[in-house]
């Protein structure tokens, strides 16, 4: 049941976080997110992050959209080799 | 217990090939979803951006309401009381540094003063934490609707300069704060021009020429802000084997308290 929360949770809080807290919070959720599930709400909190703070994409790089596709694509082999049991 | 375990390429219930599905189709969209803003002028990020100007004002109205319930009575008393002493503070402090800027500046600020008192403007409120945003911007709850564009300069009650408008939706604004880390302002302290570097929360610094006399308190302004105060000396750092003094920069404002802010129309 906990199991089976925790995916949803960490992407509520990180969705959260990127309107609320300070920006380690919906990293933090991005990291935990990508380590452990293939989680396609990485891609999304990183792009809301980005749409939200970011002037204009010309202004600078979307950081947190590039760290979503690394932290979803990158992990990828680290969690087909280890996953926690 | 060893916590980890050859998953065999299962990395979840689904089975790896939906999640994977799942995971391309969402990178696409978010593709899309990236492309689609730039080539329509930024429309997905007004509409994002007015949605949570919204959610903030709700969150806002939800937190007094609860606050207001009573059921957190004593520590809500506190946390009053702490405010309304940080309130006091933080406004004789500001008092203190309009005073010295105005005192220092004589004549020519009472000219800037009747200039900006002519100039046309509008009070919004800050409808987003000072702290959630990784580049330094926040959003104030007035934009295109009100006239409001970008490159308007954002002003405290006081007259501080704190930031320009970076974009505008219809009915939020992202104001990109002056004192952001890696933001650097032409600036005068005592005559001298500097470099303003940014450090984000209201601070910055700059490295001033040892022979400006520079004190707690003076006030620094910047020509390419028209003359405005951005902030007052807050330290100084000497040392003897260097060319310059470090100056401490700060707002003499708490930005976590601001609840409104004067954009001035251009």
């Amino acid at each position: 049941m906990i199991h089976n929360l925790i995916r949803p949770t960490l992407a509520l809080v990180g969705i959260l976080g990127a309107i609320f807290a300070p920006p380690w919070v919906p990293l933090i959720c991005m990291g935990l997110l990508a380590f452990r599930y293939p989680a396609w709400e990485v891609l999304f909190i990183g792009l809301l992050v980005d749409f939200l703070w970011l002037p204009a994409f010309a202004h600078g790089a979307p950081l947190f959209t590039i760290a979503g596709f690394i932290l979803a694509w990158g992990l990828e082999p680290l969690r087909k080799e280890f996953l926690f049991s | 217990m060893n916590l980890y375990r050859q998953s065999n390429g299962l990395p979840s219930r689904l089975g790896p090939g939906r999640e994977r599905k799942r995971l391309i189709a969402a990178s696409a969209l978010v593709i899309v979803l990236f492309v689609f803003d730039i080539f329509s002028g930024g429309q997905v990020r007004a509409q994002a951006r007015d949605s949570v100007s919204s959610v903030w004002k709700l969150g806002v109205s939800a937190g007094k309401a609860v606050r207001g319930s009573g059921f957190f009575s004593s520590r809500a008393a506190l946390e009053k009381e702490n405010a309304a002493l940080k309130d006091q503070l933080a406004r004789s402090q500001v008092r203190a540094a309009a005073y010295q800027a105005l005192k220092d500046e004589n004549a020519a600020l009472r000219g800037m003063l009747r200039i900006s008192e002519n100039e046309l403007g509008i009070t919004a409120p800050v409808v987003s934490s000072f702290r959630a945003s990784p580049y330094g911007t926040f959003l104030v709850g007035a934009g295109s609707s009100d006239a409001v564009t970008p490159g308007s300069l954002v002003l405290t009650e006081e007259n501080f300069v704190i930031g320009r408008v970076a974009d505008v939706s219809p009915h939020s604004a992202l104001v990109n704060e002056l004192f952001a880390p890696n933001v650097s302002t032409d600036a005068l302290i005592r005559g001298a021009g500097v470099s303003v570097d940014g450090q984000g929360g209201g601070n910055a610094r700059a490295n001033v020429p040892r022979e400006v006399q520079v004190e707690i308190g003076d006030p620094v302004t910047s020509p390419v802000l028209k003359g405005r105060t951005i902030g007052v000396v807050g330290a100084v750092e000497e040392d003897p084997a260097s060319a310059y003094k470090r100056v401490y920069i700060r707002l003499p404002v708490n930005l976590a308290a601001l609840q409104f802010v004067y954009l001035l129309k251009q």
